[in-house]
């Protein structure tokens, strides 16, 4: 699927996605010229179908695990149905795309199970371990929309970290605690 | 305004990449595969499994590496027929260590990570409401998975025990082009065939898949007084013609073969010369002859 902001005729590009929120991703999208941003929702069906190719949205630079689809997907599989007998997680493989800047927070996006892992420097933008501890705390069907509206803030305001203070002054901006 | 084809690309997700990328890991494992082999029928019930069982460890008695993908997803019974279904999965980095037979013939199925005997295959979803729409999609993932993230290593023969139906070869091709050939199991009875030759028609006809050949399980029973074989079936029966010129061969009833398969033993090691052994033996024969190898 493509997008046009039709006021610059311009292909508008891939910038975030949510994690699944009642089966539901909401992957934005914005304009390279103008900044105008767009939000795109996948109903759950949608949603399910792209689970079920193992595709994510906003491309995968991530590496590849063995059965990653299955692994993570199936309900009623056995506790500890496998073992890394491997000393390393990844096979180092990885997948063909992932041109967006956003790339580990979209590929969690789908593995509702994942913990959260920001990642500091997707946005040009360093996040302190203190500022995504905080970040961790905001409730999660925000989380995104916040993280975006700090780095928002923090580029605006000259910041090239994120830290908590950065955030302290970011705060009532947004209505979530963190 | 612009149109789709003059915007440059989809907008950063770059699918056909992450499509090509999997196409790419699972010719990749199956470049260690000399021959790919589907065992189908299209009806339920015909011994299927215990074909592909029987015919993987003759295989492996003959010194070949074998392996079997359990394609049915919803109803995997290859690992209890090869008595691996108590074993924990190990991966490494660069994918998964399939379970291994007593006689060595590696195996890989979605037994193997259902959480109880009574668990079905469900998937995570915000709801099972319209599945329908998805489900099948998820099936062939698994099975790209099965097939393509499975340490194979150098593999002889890979055997893929597919569910009943013709519906799942086209399914099958797609993740293997180059599949080596279909073996189709039938038992003698009209019902069976009705159906059976329409996996044929889109095996041979459709797909253009090369057609190893057609194997008759339950062919018979061998009398135990007086040794003759005895139709199990219907004798007025007469096979369709299109069987003849395509038959493997012929396996008669025995227990035993499902006494084995339960107990998850080798048949063919451990009754090396009963009828059935030696059907299987002689079918296995024919597999190697139409590879050449």
């Amino acid at each position: 699927m493509k997008f046009l902001c039709i006021d610059c005729d311009t292909a508008m590009k891939f910038k975030d996605v949510t994690r699944p929120e009642q089966g539901s991703v909401t992957a934005v999208f914005e304009c390279p010229e103008c900044f105008t941003e767009i939000a795109m929702y996948l109903n759950p069906s949608e949603t399910q179908m792209l689970k079920s190719l193992d595709l994510k949205l906003g491309g995968n630079n991530e590496a590849v695990q063995p059965m990653q689809m299955v692994r993570s997907q199936l309900e009623t599989a056995k506790k500890d149905s496998f073992t890394n007998i491997s000393s390393e997680v990844t096979n180092g493989e990885t997948a063909e795309g992932g041109k967006c800047p956003f790339t580990s927070v979209i590929s969690d996006a789908f593995d509702e199970n994942s913990e959260p892992t920001p990642e500091p420097e997707t946005s040009g933008l360093k996040w302190t371990p203190e500022a995504l501890e905080r970040l961790e705390r905001i409730p999660s069907f925000v989380r995104p929309m916040a993280k975006m509206g700090i780095e928002s803030f923090a580029k605006d305001n000259g910041h090239s970290e994120i830290t908590g203070e950065v955030m302290d002054a970011a705060r009532g901006n947004f209505p979530a605690q963190f | 305004m612009k149109s789709y084809k003059e915007l440059p690309d989809d907008a950063g997700s770059n699918i056909i990449g992450q499509v090509t990328a999997q196409a790419n890991r699972l010719s990749k494992r199956l470049s260690s595969v000399k021959h790919t082999i589907a065992v189908m029928s299209g009806k339920g019930g015909v011994g299927k499994s215990a074909i592909t069982t029987n015919l993987a460890t003759a295989l492996t008695l003959k010194g070949y590496s074998v392996g079997i993908v359990d394609a049915d997803i919803n109803g995997p019974s290859i690992a209890k027929m090869m008595g691996v279904r108590n074993i924990t999965l190990e991966y490494t980095k660069s994918g998964i260590l399939p379970a291994t037979s007593l006689l060595g013939t590696k195996i890989i199925s979605m037994d193997l990570l259902l959480a109880e005997d009574d668990a079905p295959v469900m998937w995570n979803a915000q709801t099972q409401k319209d599945a329908f729409t998805w489900r099948t999609t998820m099936e062939v993932g698994a099975l790209r998975e099965f097939i393509g993230d499975t340490e194979w290593g150098d593999l002889d023969y890979l055997l893929l025990d597919l569910p009943p139906g013709s519906d799942r070869l086209p399914n099958v091709v797609e993740l293997i082009p180059n599949l080596g050939g279909v073996v189709v199991v039938t038992i003698p009875s009209e019902v069976s065939h009705l159906i059976v030759k329409k996996s044929i028609t889109m095996a041979r006809d459709i797909l253009k898949v090369p057609m190893i050949g057609v194997v008759e399980n339950m062919a018979y029973y061998v009398c135990k007084h007086c040794g003759e074989p005895e139709p199990l079936f219907s004798p007025q029966n007469t096979p369709d013609h299109v069987f003849d010129e395509i038959r493997l061969g012929r396996i008669p009833f025995d227990p035993k073969l499902s006494l084995s398969n339960d107990s998850g033993t080798p048949y063919l090691s451990e009754y090396p010369d009963t009828p059935a052994t030696k059907a299987i033996t002689e079918i296995a024969h024919k597999i190697q002859n139409f590879f050449n190898t």
